[in-house]
């Protein structure tokens, strides 16, 4: 611990942190603009300076470490005449004209840094100068008008995603924001995440959707959860007039502190999908609205007697998924009560458990040597993707071995593609089990790739095998020649660990319930599908064609409609709460952000009207049977 | 002791920082009894007292040299002068024609509008103010307080108004300093 | 006016003073004018001479003979026999005991003037630099194996820090406190930068050693690797020094194929290897964080401190950065030990300073002397006068980040301390020297054109603190100067030098404050009566509108 006083004020803090965060642990307020706390210290706009006893200059808080005995003064004249300063050189940089600028009144912490510091003028005016505003991305804009060069968007694009698109071009007052080399930000390689924008403390960067709807602090916030993935990030709902304004990760949140991807910021703000607001029963070939006694009773009529599958997205919170399995497997003792995932995310995760190598988001965040064997963390479950994009640069090593294409191979150290259903033989190779030779023969990988990957995995202290949907299949068997079994042992011979990124959100808790074989609808009778808010998949389309009697329960509308005998509709993830289980196996809880509109439900209500209609009255534990799938 | 003298005038601005003003409602009869209001936009004097007045007060962005003299008029003639919402604080809207220029923005305006038919021309009578690069008012003459807001909330003015009244500088800050 | 034949300095610091140095001084312009001589001859003070037991002191220029102590009544007699007949004074010569610093300088070069003291350029010029034997024979490596077989690390840098020698890229720090530091950090590896990266305006004497001795360089930091434990170094060379680049990789070649860098190097069990790193062309990679990241392959910005490179540098280990400059003073000291250094120059500033002349006068070029001289000796001497007999108006040393000295200061002796005291800078050792046709407000507005243009950009006082003063000036120069505009300017540049990340954003006011400080009634003239004194500012709006269009380039 080292002592230091700031204001007068005694205060015994931690070695190694910054004066800034000294002052900000013990509530005495410092300026700021670069700094943030998800990114390294920078010392760019100069806002944050204070005095420090015994030297010369005012130092920037926000780079300067503690030590022993310091005496800092955050308030004095000078100080703010130095913000002052610095806040009229940015105001007099660009085009910082309040009065039309979308986050004016709260959301700018350029202007509230301003105000703060009592500024009703600007001593010096501004350039004239006018930049072009590069509107080319389908989610946001970037308006250098309204940039003061923070460099917190580039920070976050490099430190927090790994993705290394945004960066600054020329120098001095020429310096500019730019993607890639100097392409529109639309054509660039933006992966979309829109952690920039989150971070963006002006105007510069804005999304599209909620620009002029509504300003921040008069918002409402509410924490949740992102069912995009399985990863289950922090987030904010920022909710104003029943609208869904933005949803921005949660700085705070160990998790994912502050980093979403385009699945969970953009999309639901961005959804063009129409909504389900009644319930419909198909009556001469059409779907007709009907009242949801009209809907229920149809349903029954088809439920009795029947042969029913059901299905369900991973999507839904745990207490509809529990309801769903108890009222279809249990009380009806349906054959094929299952989710509607494809390529069995979870399979094979008992095994990977009892071997005691279950890794888990922290061990990728830390690992300095990550193989993926089928997995694009680039495509799906990208905030995962960027703990490891984002480590490259620090050395850690990256090898991609999947059959197919990979979005990750690009960034790799060693890229690999065995041959479609060979990478048994290539994981028994990198465990040295077959010989070099033999695994070429076999997976038509050639010898030094295989070799240097030896090499690498040996080399690494920590080791992550990341294994997705892409691992061979097994066709729900433990074959002879797993390549599961052979990843375990590989994984143990180096003291590695695996990592599986699962399925959708809940994928996990789907498992707990049982809900995790091949669904197959051949020969049922009627198909009960509890849809939510996902979207049906081409596969699942495909196979539902030939049902005679096809239930769905969803928000939006799809292909799915021109099937479906009865809909009834239900309410979003952000218009319900309930719980998930993360793929750490992490409990989470999502609230509602917004109202439902009048007449839709939630997937649990309209499943337990369903079930009460068929004359079952449910427990509804939901919790106790995921206990096992359930870490603290 | 007589009651202190407020004169208003207005440059390049939309008169809405004077309706905010009226905005302060009744409370403007309690400003009428601290203060000998004088010649405004709104009432039938026009120009400040030849004799001064203790407070000047200027709505707009100075962009035309007519806007210059009544801006050094004010200033010659008030103890104190006010710079009255964002386009006399920074510039404001009128202040945007900098960025592209003045030639164009008067192309834009007289001639290319979809309005304007084949008869379009600039405006160019001798009698006319010669445009400028547009300026805010203590780039031109000497400011005592600064009132910004697009427009000034009518409580901020209120209360700039009454502590001038008082003969006090009224000192904006926090929930009373807030440009929109 | 006629070129002067002679220079007489008078030494006026306190105690000279006390001893009649005032009284002297009128004396010899008395004496002078009897004999007429006045235009021929011309007589000064200089401040402190570092010899406070023969003062006053009378030096006299070409023949850099030193009287002391010269009392008024001997005046006449020194008069006639120097300067009326030619010949040394006999009996007021100052004692030939223990001579140090500058004095002893003076002496020791008597007779053979314009001379210099070479040190850092002792080979350049007399070897080929791309001939490691020739190198050799002239003490190369010499150093090196005295360091290596006779010498502890401590002890190294011991006699570094005795020798009092101090970084030579303008800041003037002590460099065996340096490595010291590097020395006493903990973290492994260590890296060893030579920082050649010289882009200061006007500034060519690292090129010149590089080009001319790369074998010193290569020798200074395989000393310094062995002083702070470091087996890996660095050398930054500025990208457009393609020649220097050239040479540097060949003597690198061939001191490894001797087994001077590489592996157990003379059978010691000591590694260092050097990698040749070129620039891109960016005056701030200059600075040493900036240069280090730019090694790193980031963008050359420079990082906050602390930490220090010292403690974390390239690669966040403890690096050491040393100019090239620097780093050529470190085999002289080794090889003829810290005394010997110590005799040169100043106390408060040993050794010899290469300088760079450039500007309105008769010679132009580089020059090696001891620390210490003043800027009238080196216009006088070295640069053989001003040019067309014009008039000293002032100098601005050390490239753009040095300051502006008037004339009033031109016989202020020319060390770190002195001109710290002054509240100027020696910079990078560049001397712009300028007569009365340069219009301070052009120069300043040239030095800050450069700087805007070269602010990298990351911080905010810097970025648009040099701009705005750039526009200023060039409103000023315009004749569309206002006294606002005064009043900016200096609401600007005194917290651009608290506020600024690193040395370019905290000197880039220092033109603009000299401007005021010395020339505020030749800016004033500009705004007040819309003319240029000098004739160079074109006052007639010409430069606004090119301004103008440099914005519309922005947009494009």
């Amino acid at each position: 611990m080292v002592q230091l006083t700031i204001d007068g004020q005694q205060l015994e803090v931690p070695e190694g942190i910054t004066v800034l965060s000294a002052a900000r642990r013990n509530g005495i307020k410092i300026p700021t603009l670069c700094a943030h706390r998800s990114l390294t210290p920078y010392g760019g706009c100069r806002l944050c300076v204070v005095e420090i006893e015994g030297m010369r200059n005012v130092q920037t808080s926000c780079t300067m470490p503690v030590s022993n005995g310091m005496v800092i003064h955050t308030n004095t004249e000078k100080i703010k005449e130095s913000r002052k300063f610095v806040l009229s050189m940015l105001f007099s940089e660009r085009n910082h004209f309040c009065m039309y600028c979308q986050v004016s009144g709260g959301e700018c912490e350029l202007q509230n840094a301003a105000l703060d510091e009592g500024m009703d003028h600007w001593p010096l005016q501004p350039n004239w100068t006018n930049y072009a505003v590069d509107a080319s991305h389908p989610y946001y804009v970037l308006d250098h008008n309204r940039c003061i060069l923070c460099r917190r968007c580039v920070r976050a694009c490099a430190e927090m995603t790994g993705n290394f698109t945004l960066a600054t071009e020329e120098r001095g007052a020429s310096t500019m924001i730019i993607a890639d080399y100097g392409v529109p930000l639309g054509e660039s390689s933006c992966v979309s995440c829109g952690n920039c924008v989150q971070q963006c403390p002006t105007g510069a960067l804005i999304d599209r959707q909620s620009a002029y709807r509504g300003l921040e602090p008069k918002a409402d916030h509410i924490k949740s959860t992102c069912v995009g993935c399985s990863v289950g990030c922090a987030v904010d709902l920022i909710v104003h007039d029943n609208q869904l304004l933005r949803v921005e990760g949660d700085y705070d949140a160990p998790l994912n502190g502050g980093m979403m991807c385009e699945l969970g910021r953009f999309k639901p703000i961005f959804d063009k999908q129409t909504r389900i607001r009644t319930p419909m029963i198909r009556k001469d070939g059409a779907l007709k609205a009907a009242t949801w006694d009209e809907a229920v009773a149809v349903i029954i009529e088809n439920i009795k007697d029947k042969k029913v599958a059901a299905l369900a997205s991973t999507r839904l919170p745990a207490e509809a998924l529990a309801i769903f399995k108890e009222f279809f497997a249990d009380d009806l003792g349906g054959k094929m009560v299952t989710s509607i995932e494809e390529n069995f995310p979870t399979q094979g995760l008992n095994e990977v458990r009892k071997s005691g190598l279950e890794g888990t988001l922290k061990d990728l965040r830390e690992s300095d040597c990550v193989i993926t064997i089928g997995a694009d963390l680039f495509k799906s479950h990208m905030v995962a993707g960027f703990f490891v994009k984002r480590n490259l640069p620090n050395g850690t090593k990256l090898i991609v071995i999947d059959a197919g294409d990979n979005q990750m191979a690009e960034r790799a150290d060693i890229f690999v593609q065995p041959k479609q259903g060979s990478d048994y033989e290539f994981l028994q190779g990198l465990a040295g089990n077959i010989s070099p030779e033999e695994v070429n023969k076999s997976t038509y990988v050639n010898i030094k790739s295989l070799e240097d990957s030896i090499n690498l995995i040996k080399a690494a202290k920590k080791p992550v095998f990341v294994y997705g949907k892409g691992l061979s299949q097994q066709d729900g068997k433990v074959a002879e020649k797993s390549p599961l079994q052979a990843l375990i042992g590989l994984a143990k011979s180096v003291n590695g660990k695996i990592f599986s990124p699962k399925g959708k959100a809940n994928s996990l808790a789907a498992a707990a319930y049982k809900l995790d074989k091949p669904f197959d609808t051949h020969g049922f009778e009627t198909v009960y599908l509890a849809l939510g808010d996902d979207d049906p998949s081409n596969y699942l389309i495909q196979r539902l064609e030939k049902v005679p009697f096809l239930v769905v329960q969803a928000s939006h509308d799809s292909k799915l409609m021109a099937k479906a005998s009865v809909v009834l509709p239900v309410s979003t993830w952000v218009e319900q709460g309930g719980h998930y289980v993360n793929l750490d196996g992490l409990l989470q809880t999502t609230q509602p952000g917004t109202k439902a509109p009048e007449g839709v439900l939630s997937n649990e209500e309209a499943l337990q009207i369903v079930a009460k209609a068929s004359g079952f009255a449910l427990k509804a534990n939901w919790k106790s049977e995921l206990k096992d799938y359930i870490r603290e | 002791m007589a009651k202190p003298k407020i004169a208003s005038d207005w440059l390049a601005g939309c008169a809405g920082c004077h309706m905010s003003l009226l905005d302060i409602d009744e409370r403007i009869v309690a400003i009428a009894e601290l203060v000998d209001i004088r010649a405004t936009p709104i009432t039938d004097l026009k120009e400040p007292d030849k004799s001064g007045v203790d407070v000047g007060i200027l709505e707009g962005a100075v962009n035309l040299s007519t806007n210059v003299e009544v801006a050094h008029r004010m200033r010659e003639r008030s103890k104190i002068l006010v710079a009255f919402g964002d386009c006399a604080v920074f510039g404001g809207v009128p202040a945007q024609r900098n960025m592209c220029g003045l030639q164009e923005a008067l192309r834009r305006a007289y001639i290319e509008t979809e309005s304007t038919d084949s008869t379009g021309h600039i405006p160019d009578d001798p009698e006319l103010g010669v445009p400028e690069k547009v300026k805010a008012l203590h780039e031109v003459v000497k400011v005592d307080v600064w009132l910004p807001g697009c427009p000034p909330d009518p409580d901020a003015i209120f209360y700039a108004l009454s502590e001038l009244a008082q003969g006090r500088i009224p000192e904006l800050k926090d929930e009373k300093l807030h440009w929109h | 006016m006629s070129k002067i034949r002679s220079l007489v300095l008078v030494s006026s610091d306190p105690f000279s003073i006390n001893r009649g140095a005032v009284e002297v001084f009128e004396a010899i312009k008395k004496e002078i004018a009897k004999y007429g001589l006045q235009d021929e001859i011309e007589v000064s003070m200089i401040r402190d001479t570092g010899r406070h037991d023969i003062a006053p002191l009378v030096i006299i220029y070409p023949e850099a003979v030193v009287y002391g102590p010269v009392l008024v009544e001997k005046v006449p007699f020194l008069v006639e026999e120097h300067l009326l007949k030619g010949r040394v004074a006999a009996g007021l010569q100052a004692p030939q005991r223990e001579l140090s610093g500058r004095i002893a300088w003076i002496s020791a070069r008597k007779g053979t003037l314009p001379a210099e003291q070479r040190v850092v350029l002792k080979n350049v010029g007399i070897i080929d630099p791309i001939d490691i034997e020739d190198a050799i024979t002239h003490d190369g490596y010499q150093a090196l194996g005295k360091v290596l077989s006779e010498m502890t690390p401590r002890a190294v840098i011991d006699e570094l820090k005795r020798a009092g020698l101090q970084g030579r890229g303008g800041a003037g720090f002590p460099t065996g406190l340096k490595w010291d530091f590097v020395s006493k950090s903990t973290g492994i590896p260590k890296y060893i930068i030579c920082n050649a990266d010289e882009s200061e305006p006007g500034t060519f004497k690292d090129r010149v050693i590089l080009e001319g001795d790369p074998h010193s360089i290569i020798e200074a930091m395989a000393i310094a690797g062995f002083a702070v434990g470091a087996n890996h170094g660095y050398i930054y060379i500025r990208g457009e020094y393609k020649l220097a680049q050239e040479r540097m990789s060949i003597a690198i070649e061939q001191a490894r194929a001797y087994g001077f860098l590489g592996e157990n190097i003379f059978g010691t069990g000591f590694n260092f290897d050097i990698v040749v790193h070129s620039g891109a062309g960016a005056y701030i990679c200059g600075e040493e964080t900036a240069l280090i990241e730019s090694i790193e392959g980031k963008r050359g910005e420079p990082r906050a401190r602390p930490p220090y490179p010292t403690t974390h540098g390239l690669w966040g280990k403890p690096t050491l950065v040393n100019n090239v400059e620097t780093l050529a003073n470190v085999t002289p000291i080794i090889r003829n030990g810290a005394d010997w250094y110590r005799r040169l120059g100043t106390p408060s500033s040993p050794g010899t300073k290469v300088y760079t002349i450039l500007g309105n006068v008769n010679i132009t070029g580089m020059i090696e002397v001891p620390m210490g001289i003043t800027l009238r000796e080196v216009i006088t001497i070295y640069a053989g006068g001003m040019k067309h007999n014009g008039t000293f108006k002032l100098a601005q040393t050390g490239g753009s980040s040095g300051s502006i000295i008037p004339a009033s200061l031109q016989d202020t002796p020319m060390d770190f301390e002195s001109f710290r005291r002054a509240g100027v800078s020696l910079g990078s050792g560049a001397l712009l020297i300028c007569d009365e046709n340069t219009c301070v407000v052009d120069l300043t507005r040239v030095l800050l054109n450069f700087f805007r243009r070269e602010s990298c950009g990351k911080c905010t006082p810097c970025r648009i603190g040099t701009r705005k003063l750039y526009e200023i000036l060039t409103h000023i120069a315009d004749g569309v100067g206002t006294m606002q505009d005064i009043v900016d300017m200096e609401r600007i540049f005194p917290p651009l030098e608290q506020l600024s990340n690193c040395g370019l954003g905290t000197t880039a006011g220092t033109p603009v404050a000299g401007m005021l400080n010395h020339f505020r009634a030749e800016v004033e003239a500009h705004i007040k009566l819309k003319i240029c004194p000098s004739g160079i500012c074109p006052m007639n709006g010409s430069l606004s509108k090119e301004l103008e269009k440099t914005w519309i380039s922005v947009q494009a």
